[in-house]
């Protein structure tokens, strides 16, 4: 056993460059977990990039980009186990993911960090990964959510709504969520009539939201995902007639939430999300991608950052030239920050001639401009969107 | 094969966790006949405890003082063991069904109050950057090293189990929990011997908690919930052979390497699987562990009885079926 | 005053009524098989993906999709018995719990392969109360459905166990096995009646469900240990306990959020899924034979 260990670690280093045809990511993340519906979308993003990627040439000379899934669970001994395969046993030089941030926490510190290797969070947005000891290996497309609150703060009172009810769901994303706008609301002169937290998953929630609507609020506050308690909170709110104005964030955004509520019953809603606009150049690139591609819901929660964290890590992994794992990082920050010619979503063949002819490149992502900072985070802008009464989401820039 | 060594110190690492879980269970179900279904809930208490003792200090948090992890194993044996304690004396009169109701409901409540007393567990957003023991050696030593550690406390556990299994006192458990009427007829005072077996299970249960905080090196309310952890421990426990030992190691290393490694065969499948071959993947771990019950429906390792002090020591070893 | 009884009560019952029946397939196998069936969430919500996979073929309403789905489920439910159950009918009870541990796993990997996981509405859009009494009472339609086949439902088991053969065969089984089989009653028939009804009232739960929120995968796996708690509530193998169990526990959730002191909820809604198990913790060791004396193992 310790002698196979001993030549394990020496031959570590040979059995990555010794992989001829197949250039293999992990793809890790929530597949069977609690927000299933979330990340099954989220992996389409992912995996539409690695098509990309292989239609236009693939990686260096022709090679294949292979997504190795692990499935993290959303659970951190899933996590921690689903790394340790795609580590060891697949051997890849990188990894896209994990979905839920204490699945990304675990799996960092227990697996990729000690072994090297770089990954890059689509959806992990808790501040505590900010501060990990990392040796500069875990990156996120996720902006940090203490911004997306402010920026919803922001919004509501420019919309001349002062004093609202708030609820979130008690998860590691929209608890986060839910702690940073009362304290933003609050400093920026809004009244938070009552604040409340909720289990998700619960087959009704008409109490709770009678009970917020006390105390005259204009509008309900809700951070939850769609399909654990979102739909369920707001479709309650609109059946007692506690609520008929909504404010919430990206959790929200899918055309689920539009089919089961109606469409002319959210006419008063808005959310938040964390990404471009449609009039920048990546929003339409990968808009017309995304349609050609099949996606059941190209813009829902974090499929645009699974898109862009595959598309990235492809471009990483060309950049430094070969799979190898210690390369990645710096190879990172060159094709994703400024300055450098600006690559779009797709834009497979054009980066890899630059890249080949040593010109620097600067990926901007649908999800943002993805400029990563010492940290390894990035900052995001934040788009507001509507419901159509066609019964679509409508994008606009905030701020 | 590197790579795999490395995989197979993962997979035995976890896997060790859990027959850690599932001896602490044999001795309250194997041996007793309590049906505790809160794993869970003194999982966690261990866990949070050992976690809240040895963390550097943290705004996050309560604690972090950053004590050795000795003393947060130790501190997480005493606190389960006190949390089965307080269970016990109002609970433990109850028979086996009604336990585990009674265990299942405290256990999601202990975990509603992790969640949600945000100001000392950080809620749902957990504990990140919990210490491991042996960290200090290089990679992928450390990970060897941790594993030795775990192996040698399954060893512990399970020879001080095997030790007590052939006592005067595991005799009176086994009494107890094939007919308690007997047991009380015969001058035994049956709900002290229940309730010391009960914390007993609880506590090594709580060091099961502090070891995989220490392994995932992160901790939150989703690391315990109840199918990952209670329910995942009595399909080992049952699987492996109720009553024995080894089966109860057996059973949880070997369902761990079912659970984990049915991915390396679904995920071969092509990419745009990726998710379908996760729901795959469950349904295989379902077939599987249908197929093990139907074939060893007394477990793979049936119990043993060990016989009377004096006959031959060495009997409790062999593999006949007394029962 | 009728605001408490509008928006916490009605809505308690209704989700009560989910709860019970539920609790109340739970308890039928409990009383006969002997085993707490974690699968029982899982039919429910094979149930419903029945039901929704029908309104979407003929437009049906959920209500009516729902009989060819209990018929569908019934014989899923005999099918999972024979290869699942009975070759445990000796064995430890143990057994049969992880072996429906293990059928949960599947089952629900199975819908989500095939149907996916995005949650699916079963009655889309959003419908407003109808006021009665002069406005002062106020229930939406759904929810008079919801109540109404709950009864119809719980009364039709009612005639069943006390007027049929089978029910009264069921009624003693579940009482003592081994005397049913000395008299001469058809113990196999019976457990595949006790899988029959089990199942119906199992999909008639998950389509109430799915009618008031949606259909999901993991819709009956999070009503699972709520439903074990109402078929404890109510004492194990006592059919309408479980009933009673189950509005107990569905009223008092939703009344936990009614702002009796000050202006918050009574108790913090994120604690509402304790609720159902302190009831039950706090039963078990007041009274531990349930409301209405179940067995006592």
């Amino acid at each position: 056993m310790k002698k196979l260990l001993m030549s394990s670690a020496a031959t570590l280093a040979l059995a990555v460059s010794a992989q001829a045809a197949d250039v293999k990511v992990g793809s890790v993340g929530g597949i069977t977990g609690p927000i299933a519906e979330i990340v099954a979308d989220v992996y389409e993003g992912r995996n539409l990039a690695a098509k990309h990627v292989n239609e236009q040439g693939g990686m260096f000379a022709g090679d294949t980009l292979v997504m190795v899934p692990g499935d993290g669970a959303c659970d951190p001994k899933a996590a921690v186990d689903a790394a340790t395969k795609v580590v060891n046993v697949d051997q890849v030089v990188a990894i896209v993911g994990a979905s839920c941030s204490g699945e990304t926490n675990a799996m960092v510190q227990a697996v990729t960090i000690p072994a090297g290797v770089v990954n890059v969070s689509d959806s992990a947005t808790a501040p505590s990964i900010t501060d990990l000891a990392d040796n500069d290996l875990v990156f996120r497309i996720a902006p940090s959510d203490a911004y997306q609150g402010y920026a919803l703060a922001d919004y509501v009172l420019k919309s001349g709504v002062t004093k609202v009810a708030l609820t979130y769901s008690n998860d590691d994303y929209n608890a986060g969520l839910g702690k940073v706008f009362e304290k933003a609301f609050q400093e920026k002169g809004g009244t938070i009539t009552s604040a409340q937290v909720h289990e998700p998953n619960k087959a009704s929630y008409r109490a709770e939201v009678q009970t917020l609507s006390g105390g005259e609020p204009e509008a309900l506050v809700l951070f939850a995902y769609y399909g654990s308690s979102g739909i369920s909170i707001t479709r309650n709110a609109l059946e007692t007639g506690s609520f008929t104005k909504f404010f919430g964030a990206d959790g929200m955004i899918n055309e689920e939430t539009i089919k089961q509520i109606g469409a002319e019953n959210l006419q008063d809603a808005a959310y938040t999300t964390p990404g471009a606009d449609d009039t920048t150049a990546s929003y339409t690139a990968y808009a017309a991608l995304a349609s050609a591609g099949g996606l059941r819901n190209a813009f829902g929660p974090y499929v645009p950052n699974g898109y862009d964290a595959t598309f990235l890590m492809a471009l990483a992994i060309e950049k430094a030239g070969a799979p190898d794992r210690t390369k990645i990082a710096a190879a990172l920050r060159e094709v994703a920050n400024a300055p450098g010619e600006v690559i779009l979503p797709g834009e497979w063949e054009k980066a890899k001639a630059l890249i080949a002819a040593g010109t620097d490149i600067n990926y901007q992502g649908v999800s943002g401009e993805i400029e990563f900072d010492a940290k390894g985070d990035v900052s995001g802008v934040y788009t507001l969107n509507t419901v159509t009464p066609e019964g679509t989401f409508k994008t606009v820039l905030l701020k | 094969m590197d790579g795999y060594a490395l995989y197979v110190v993962g997979l035995l690492t976890a896997g060790g966790i859990y027959a850690i879980l599932a001896l602490a269970l044999n001795l309250q179900w194997g041996f007793t006949g309590l049906f505790n279904a809160g794993i869970a809930g003194f999982f966690a208490v261990g866990a949070y405890v050992s976690v809240i003792l040895t963390a550097p200090e943290s705004p996050t948090i309560i604690g972090g003082y950053g004590l050795p992890l000795v003393v947060g194993c130790g501190a997480a044996m005493i606190a389960s063991g006190l949390v089965a304690w307080g269970i016990g004396r109002v609970c433990i009169r109850l028979r086996s069904d009604y336990l585990a109701i009674a265990t299942i409901g405290i256990a999601e409540i202990l975990r509603l109050v992790f969640k949600n007393e945000s100001w000392a567990t950080n809620g749902p957003r957990g504990i990140a950057g919990i210490p491991k023991a042996f960290e200090w050696v290089p990679y992928p030593w450390n990970q060897v090293a941790f594993l030795g550690m775990v192996l040698a406390t399954v060893l512990v556990i399970y020879l001080a189990l095997e030790t007590a299994w052939r006592s005067p006192w595991g005799r009176v458990m086994t009494a107890i929990r094939d007919s308690e009427a007997a047991a009380k007829a015969s001058g035994k005072d049956v709900e002290r011997f229940r309730l010391e077996s009960f914390i007993l299970g609880a506590a090594i249960m709580g060091l099961g908690g502090a070891y995989f905080a220490q392994y995932l090196k992160y901790f939150g309310p989703e690391t315990s919930d109840p199918t990952s952890v209670t329910f995942l421990v009595w399909v080992m426990l049952i699987m492996g052979g109720s009553g024995n030992n080894r089966g109860a190691v057996l059973g949880a290393l070997l369902l761990w390497a079912i659970w984990s490694a049915t991915e390396l065969l679904t995920s071969m499948l092509p990419p745009d699987w990726a998710v379908r071959s996760a729901y795959l993947r469950i349904f295989l771990i379902g077939l599987v562990l249908q197929v093990v019950l139907q074939r060893y429906s007394k477990g793979i390792l049936p119990e043993t009885r060990p016989a009377v002090v004096g006959t031959s020591t060495r009997a409790g070893a062999t593999t006949g079926n007394a029962t | 005053m009728w605001e408490l009884f509008n928006f916490y009560l009605i809505p308690g019952i209704v989700l009560g009524c989910i709860y019970a029946l539920g609790a109340l397939g739970i308890s039928l196998t409990f009383g006969i098989l002997r085993f707490s069936n974690f699968a029982h969430g899982e039919m429910m919500m094979l149930g419903a993906y029945f039901t929704f996979t029908i309104v979407g073929l003929t437009g049906w309403h959920p209500l009516a999709a729902a009989l060819p789905a209990m018929v569908l489920c019934a014989i899923v439910a005999l099918g999972l018995d024979r290869a699942f159950f009975k070759p445990f009918r000796q064995a430890p009870t143990i057994m049969l719990v992880i072996a429906s541990f293990g059928l949960m796993l599947m089952i629900r990997s199975a819908v989500q392969f095939f149907w996916g996981v995005s949650p699916r509405p079963l009655m889309p859009g959003i419908q407003r109360p109808q006021a009665f009494l002069d406005g002062a009472l106020l229930i939406a339609p759904k929810h008079i459905w919801i109540i109404g086949t709950t009864l119809l439902v719980m009364l039709a088991v009612h005639l069943l166990l006390t007027r049929t053969r089978t029910g009264k065969a069921m009624r003693a089984v579940s009482d003592s096995p081994e005397l049913a089989r000395l008299t001469g009653i058809d113990v196999e028939a019976v457990i595949r009646a006790t899988w029959v009804v089990g199942a119906v009232t199992a999909v008639a739960a998950g389509v109430m469900l799915a009618m008031d929120t949606q259909v999901e995968t993991l819709m009956g796996f999070k009503m699972l240990l709520p439903m074990f708690a109402a078929a404890i509530l109510g004492g194990i193998g006592r059919p309408f306990g479980a009933v009673a169990g189950g509005l107990v526990i569905g009223v008092v959730e939703e009344m936990s959020a009614y702002p009796f002191i000050g202006t918050v909820p009574l108790l913090n809604p994120a604690y509402k899924s304790g609720i159902a198990f302190g009831i039950m913790v706090l039963m078990l060791i007041w009274r531990p034979s349930g409301l209405f004396k179940g067995r006592v193992f």
